[in-house]
């Protein structure tokens, strides 16, 4: 395959190369998204891990520990029925919350990192500016 | 069915069809037709994922299997809920910033070969065709309970092509209306419909839970009541089976029937052996047998319907699954950005967990109430009993409508069924249409074609996968497995969510977060989990219908039920060990990592305000 591609979008003047996607005046590197890929990689498998162990405790009592779905706490309510038919749901809607939360302060960390990069580039740029005076001046 | 119910249920579908030739107005690009135009807003497009999931078997089915089964009847709820949070942590931004169409178009834009491309389109056709099946089996049945009545002749026997003529004529009406809203409409025709019907269904589960806290439910107190004693299920056996002694413990069912069954019910199921017809079924009450422990099955506690393999493998075929199901996956592409795609899923959990904590309290009101009002003489006409029990557990939703709030409450639930069954076969025929018209025709058959050309081959690939569903509607009773497996619709169901999560959900995950993943690991493992699910499905139907036994390797495996405990670990092992093999990445992986974890795009369209949420009838004219 080519080394650069367009994207579908073509609302943008976007290309991307094998080191960085530039959509406008916004630009991700290789780099930075890696940066950002590794954390997001490891906020959802940790999430992922509590939802599938959290699942998956609820058929390991059931099959192993009486107590959960023999002994009635509030009327016909044992834990088993209540996890199942009301706090499983509840477990999933604070954690669907919690973890889009989290995920989207990610998404704004790549901006931040570019708005830095664009940041220093320009200072970059000023300095340079600066210093080409000042040698025109000197001579 | 009624004239309120009729009513109903017309301005359903006249509201379908209208939305339907209303949004062909701004239907001309193929982005419009299978993508909405990529601007449905979160709220919106939740609304329809949520009518896009919810079936007929989620409607009518998961109070019918509480009713039935006691608690290992919520687990569907709580499984089919769970489902999406797969979603939403793994696949859903990642999937919508790579920006196209199809999940094969993921597949072929990740792995970079048109062989993979294909395997997927192949795969997408497989997965939608398992799960068209029981909707459109669950639409001919819904027919023939909420209707009643069919347009088709019958002969001697009372069969049409070998089945119900009722039944098929439900299964043509159906597939009739899905045809015509589908292609008229497109993707926007389909999601308007589709929030509307999501909205319906949702209403009418709520106003039968509502009937039912008005009529004095009290949740706790209720279940206690519902578990005071052995759970007890029906079943429709012949003379001879009900009077065959077990070979383990020598007591026949009627035997047990007595012990459960009131004189008068007994009295009626002895009568009917006595005729001694060798082939009529006859309806009993039976004690439900406790599969888990060896205690007497309450209604609260588990065991009627999964052993201790069958409750590890059952959750995770349904929490997997979902993220499998390509008419799901596919209308991620039409959220405007990967945030937008996640605050999706969220509200998609709001209104689905909403919803199936709804339907297990209409299971147990249900299990009281029915009861009572057979014995108080007040129960529907409308269905089948033995004993105060319903014979189908199916009908239990109209049932409770026409108990809870009349002729009008049943006809907004009879509506509510429809609305399921519209939402569902819409949306897998849009996944269906979009496979064959955007990732085979587009791509290799006509590339030049004009953007007309394209919507009018993809309106042509939905009138053919609707004739396709009719046809599943017409063999599944004609081949007998109504006959094999009891509670079918879930069944198929649960196929369907066992060959996705086999097939797609192993390459789409260590395709977004393994970049080592390689094309050949990839092809392979999706090979190994359809053919392994599919296998070991079909092995499970021929061990059902006696043509194979349950001995030896083939006896084993068709023993499986579920197959997505073996298949999905087995899948991912072997992407996992021929990628690490291969170990021959596409040349441009850097390019696909920007794609899919890169926000450059979103923050520019945000920075124009391109990301903007459109109307549904906007768009190019």
């Amino acid at each position: 395959m080519a080394n650069s591609t367009s994207q579908p979008d073509a609302t943008s003047s976007a290309t991307i190369e094998a080191s960085h996607a530039r959509h406008g005046e916004h630009v991700d590197t290789i780099e930075n998204v890696d940066i950002v890929f590794r954390k997001q990689r490891k906020l959802s498998f940790t999430y992922g891990a509590v939802f599938f162990a959290v699942t998956l405790l609820i058929p390991v009592f059931t099959v192993w520990w009486p107590w959960w779905w023999e002994v009635t706490f509030w009327g016909g309510f044992t834990a088993n029925y209540f996890v199942v038919a009301l706090l499983y749901f509840v477990f999933l809607w604070v954690m669907a919350w919690v973890y889009s939360y989290q995920a989207d302060k990610l998404d704004a960390q790549l901006a931040h990192m570019d708005m830095e990069e664009q940041q220093a580039l320009e200072i970059d740029q000023i300095r340079q500016a600066a210093a080409g005076t000042d040698e025109g001046s000197a001579t | 069915m009624n004239t309120t119910a009729i009513v109903l249920v017309a301005a359903l579908v006249t509201i379908t069809i209208g939305l339907s030739i209303f949004s062909q107005r701004f239907t001309r690009t193929t982005t419009d037709f299978y993508l909405a135009g990529r601007k449905v807003g979160s709220f919106t497009n939740a609304s329809a994922i949520s009518g896009d999931y919810l079936s007929a078997a989620s409607f009518l089915g998961v109070a019918a299997a509480v009713y039935a089964s006691g608690l290992d009847g919520v687990w569907y709820a709580a499984g089919f809920a769970g489902g999406f949070m797969v979603v939403v942590l793994f696949i859903a931004s990642a999937l919508r910033r790579f920006g196209e169409y199809t999940v094969a178009d993921f597949a072929f834009g990740r792995f970079g070969t048109n062989r993979m491309r294909l395997v997927s389109v192949f795969c997408v056709l497989i997965v939608s065709l398992f799960y068209m099946a029981p909707q459109m089996y669950g639409a001919g049945s819904t027919w023939k309970v909420l209707v009643g009545r069919g347009f088709l002749p019958s002969n001697d026997a009372g069969l049409f092509l070998g089945v119900d003529p009722v039944y098929l004529s439900g299964v043509i009406v159906v597939a009739a209306i899905m045809m015509f809203y589908v292609a008229m409409g497109g993707m926007k025709g389909t999601t308007l419909n589709q929030v509307i019907q999501f909205w319906w269904l949702w209403l009418a589960m709520f106003l039968v839970v509502a009937f039912a806290f008005g009529n004095g439910f009290d949740y706790a107190k209720n279940l206690q009541e519902a578990s005071d004693g052995q759970l007890v299920a029906t079943t429709a056996l012949t003379a001879t089976a009900l009077t065959t002694p077990d070979p383990k413990t020598g007591v026949t069912p009627l035997e047990k029937a007595k012990g459960v069954m009131t004189p008068e019910g007994f009295a009626e199921v002895e009568a009917a052996v006595a005729k001694n017809d060798p082939v009529a079924k006859i309806p009993v009450v039976l004690p439900a047998a406790n599969k888990l422990h060896e205690v007497k099955l309450l209604f609260n506690a588990p065991g009627h319907r999964y052993n201790a393999f069958d409750q590890f493998s059952m959750v995770l075929a349904l929490v997997l699954g979902t993220a499998g199901l390509p008419h799901i996956l596919n209308r991620y592409y039409t959220n405007p950005s990967g945030k937008a795609a996640r605050r999706s899923t969220f509200w998609v959990l709001i209104f689905i967990g909403t919803f199936y904590i709804m339907a297990p309290i209409a299971g147990l009101f249900g299990r009281l109430e029915v009861f009572k009002q057979f014995f108080a003489g007040t129960a529907p006409s409308n269905a089948a009993y033995v004993d105060g029990y319903l014979v189908k557990s199916d009908a239990l939703m109209p049932a409770l409508g026409q108990m809870l709030g009349g002729q009008a409450l049943l006809g907004i639930v009879a509506a509510g069924a429809f609305a399921a069954m519209f939402s569902t076969v819409g949306g897998l025929l849009i996944a269906s249409a979009s496979a064959i018209g955007h990732d085979v025709y587009e791509k290799y058959i006509n590339p030049n074609a004009s953007q007309r050309r394209r919507v009018y081959v993809g309106k042509t690939a939905v009138i053919v996968f609707a004739l396709l569903g009719l046809f599943l509607g017409w063999v599944i009773p004609y081949s007998d497995l109504p006959n094999v497996y009891p509670a079918l619709i879930a069944m198929m169901v649960t196929w369907a969510f066992a060959v996705g999560a086999s097939a797609f959900v192993p390459m789409l995950l260590t395709g977004i977060w393994w970049k080592g993943t390689t094309e050949r690991g990839a092809i392979t493992g999706m090979i190994v989990g359809l053919a392994g699910s599919v296998g070991i499905i079909f092995l499970n139907i021929l061990q059902q219908v006696g043509t194979i036994g349950k001995t030896g390797v083939f006896g084993f495996l068709g023993s499986l039920t579920f197959p997505v405990l073996f298949t999905f670990p087995a899948a991912l092992l072997t992407i996992l060990i021929v990628s690490k093999i291969d170990g021959k990445l596409p040349d441009n992986v850097d390019q696909i990592w920007l794609r899919i974890h890169g926000t450059a795009s979103e923050r520019h369209e945000k920075q124009h305000g391109l990301d903007k949420v459109g109307s549904l009838l906007g768009g190019k004219k």
